[in-house]
């Protein structure tokens, strides 16, 4: 699908002068003021800034995690603040795929089933959990780490169990919050090869990062400073 | 889920060891109490039935505490008092006898008579006592003794048979629901607080405890051991007929002030008094245990959730619901449950053979070990709602955020 095409058809994201306000005791910090962005099928969004910029919290926001203060979050078209805890919940594990910086995986389960765990709470069945946690970890190339726990993993192997996991429901959007923050240079550039290679097969992703040379390689880039949000051209960075 | 909460228990080996160790205790305890409540009862209750239509004769001023004395150990009949009694017509006085009772050794439990009650009955009346019982071996009476018999006659409960096996000149192995035991042999001679008796039989131990602990002698070998040559412990009366009984108790009475005359409606009232008692003291114990084990899964809960908040965020990051991380929690406790009460239940029976020795085997039950298991699985299940609610309450955020 050509891009213009795809801006005509309605986003699987949508916020609108979205507000975030921290109150720490008497004071007000406005972590995001007026942030509007549309995320539509087969985006690969990097939103890059400063630390402090806001670049999590808006993430929040948009994996139904957290709650605007102000401004409205629509999901498929549909109004996300009115939505309860358990819906909400429930819209993350079949709509939405979070990959974390610090991989959050279960200690105590293996590649295959921190995979699978997603999946159990889709209810998916036993047998077709398990073939599909298989397949998933196959094609981010863990193939032969099935049976391993994460301590017994590299750190991009674990991120590449991670991102299995986010993969495992068929979401719509993949939400990766700094993946390659706790990786080495070329391990992160693997994990956002294959981030790209996902995206070329269709998948939406949007992902947080503070390092300029990983968010060029999205294909939309963002820059967040001091809570607002501005879309600028990859090029724009090359230009300095 | 069920495997992360499995791989939870397994994780922590040496605190899930402990926490189902301590909740087996608690399951071995209520079983244990339970049970002896219910052995304790179903005691009293034989020996109520036993004496049905009995009137038992003794002095006054033995009510205590815990109502009548029984059996009634202290107290002291003078002997001009007692023929007078058993000389009334209303008394049966084939079916009667006076008694010398004492205590030869300490009562195994609350509320029972002494492992050994030496009880002295007059020869010819050992059916007064025994109400129907016969022998397991030998026989139940002391007819049987030869004329040049150098000892004179007893006949033994079971309880008293084991307790003197280790002083018996002979024994014998006999075989009981929990293995064979040692009695003293009939034909063997016992030694009772310096005089030596020669066993004639065993009672049958299918009665109640006070026949189970009977040492039962003549009447005057039983006086000369207490030293009370001029004096009986208390009198088993039977009437001539069973609707003169209220008639004789009163006759009894107002003849005799010193004398208490108890029926068996008395006896039966008096027991359930006192079991209401030992039941209040038996509930604490029972009802503490249950507090125990919900709490000690409750506080373990506490500590795995908060050790796992973390863990607990993530999944709910990614999209776990509050049923889901509830039902992954209760499967915990309930593993923890399950497996204490496997525990507990076989560490029951050990103790309860232990306490009870030769008793355990025929008052031991399956569904107190069933009804134990449930109420304090189900407990300590309940107990883990609120650390299941904390674990609920975790912000996904926290998952989020770096460390």
């Amino acid at each position: 699908m050509s891009e213009p095409e795809n801006r005509e058809r309605q986003p699987l994201l949508s916020a609108r002068n979205l507000a975030r306000v921290y109150r720490v005791g008497a004071q007000s910090i406005d972590a995001l003021r007026g942030i509007d962005l549309d995320i539509h099928q087969g985006d690969f969004i990097a939103i890059a800034g400063p630390s402090g910029s806001g670049k999590s919290t808006l993430l929040h926001l948009l994996g139904l995690i957290d709650s605007p203060t102000a401004g409205e979050l629509r999901v498929r078209g549909r109004a996300a603040q009115s939505l309860g805890v358990e819906r909400r919940a429930s819209l993350r594990l079949r709509t939405l795929g979070f990959v974390f910086q610090a991989f959050n995986l279960l200690q105590m389960l293996t590649a295959r089933q921190n995979v699978e765990i997603a999946l159990a709470l889709a209810g998916v069945g036993r047998n077709e959990r398990r073939a599909r946690a298989q397949t998933l970890l196959e094609a981010v190339g863990l193939g032969r780490r099935l049976n391993h726990r994460p301590a017994q993993l590299s750190g991009g192997e674990r991120q590449r169990v991670a991102i299995a996991r986010a993969l495992a429901n068929q979401p719509d959007v993949v939400l990766a919050d700094e993946p390659t923050g706790n990786l080495d240079s070329q391990t992160g550039r693997e994990i956002v090869d294959l981030l790209e290679q996902l995206n070329a097969a269709g998948q939406t992703i949007v992902m947080v990062t503070h390092n300029l040379e990983i968010a060029h390689r999205a294909r939309r880039l963002f820059l967040m400073r001091d809570g607002q949000i501005e879309e600028v051209e990859p090029a724009a960075l090359d230009d300095g | 889920m069920l495997t992360l909460a499995l791989r939870h228990l397994l994780a922590k080996k040496l605190r899930t060891a402990l926490t189902v160790l301590g909740f087996g205790v608690c399951v071995n305890l209520y079983i244990v109490v339970t049970t002896v409540m219910r052995f304790i009862t179903d005691d009293l209750d034989r020996q109520v039935q036993r004496f049905t239509g009995i009137l038992f004769v003794q002095s006054r001023g033995l009510e205590g505490m815990s109502g009548i004395e029984w059996p009634p150990i202290s107290s002291t009949i003078p002997d001009g008092d007692a023929q007078g009694v058993l000389g009334l017509a209303a008394v049966d006085r084939e079916r009667s006898t006076a008694v010398s009772l004492a205590a030869l050794a300490p009562p195994p439990f609350p509320t029972a008579p002494p492992e050994a009650l030496l009880v002295g009955i007059e020869p010819g009346r050992e059916h007064v006592f025994l109400a129907g019982a016969g022998a397991i071996v030998g026989r139940a009476d002391f007819a049987g003794q030869a004329p040049d018999a150098q000892c004179p006659p007893a006949v033994l409960g079971v309880l008293a048979a084991r307790h003197f096996a280790s002083v018996a000149s002979q024994t014998v192995e006999f075989p009981s629901p929990v293995g064979p035991i040692a009695l003293a042999a009939v034909g063997s001679r016992v030694p009772v607080r310096g005089c030596e008796f020669e066993v004639q039989g065993v009672i049958e131990p299918e009665t109640n405890q006070l026949l189970r602990s009977a040492v039962m002698v003549p009447l005057d070998c039983a006086r000369g051991i207490l030293r009370q040559p001029d004096a009986v412990t208390a009198l088993m009366l039977s009437p001539t007929r069973a609707s003169e009984i209220d008639s004789l108790q009163r006759e009894i009475e107002t003849a005799h002030p010193s004398l208490m005359v108890i029926s068996d409606r008395q006896l039966a009232q008096n027991a359930r008094q006192l079991l209401d008692r030992v039941n209040q003291l038996f509930s604490v114990v029972r009802w503490t245990s249950v507090a125990v084990a919900a709490l000690l899964i409750a506080i373990v809960m506490f500590v795995s959730v908060l050790e796992r908040t973390r863990e607990l965020g993530t999944l709910r990051a990614i999209g776990a619901s509050a049923r889901a991380l509830v039902a992954m929690i209760l499967c915990e406790s309930a593993g923890i449950a399950v497996s204490g009460s496997c525990v507990g239940v076989p560490l029951s029976r050990v103790v309860i053979r232990e306490a009870l020795g030769p008793d355990a085997a025929g008052i031991r039950s399956r569904r107190i070990e069933w009804s134990a298991a449930g109420i304090l699985t189900a407990f300590g299940v309940l107990a883990s709602l609120l650390p299941a609610g904390r674990a609920v309450g975790v912000d996904p955020i926290v998952a989020l955020r770096y460390e």
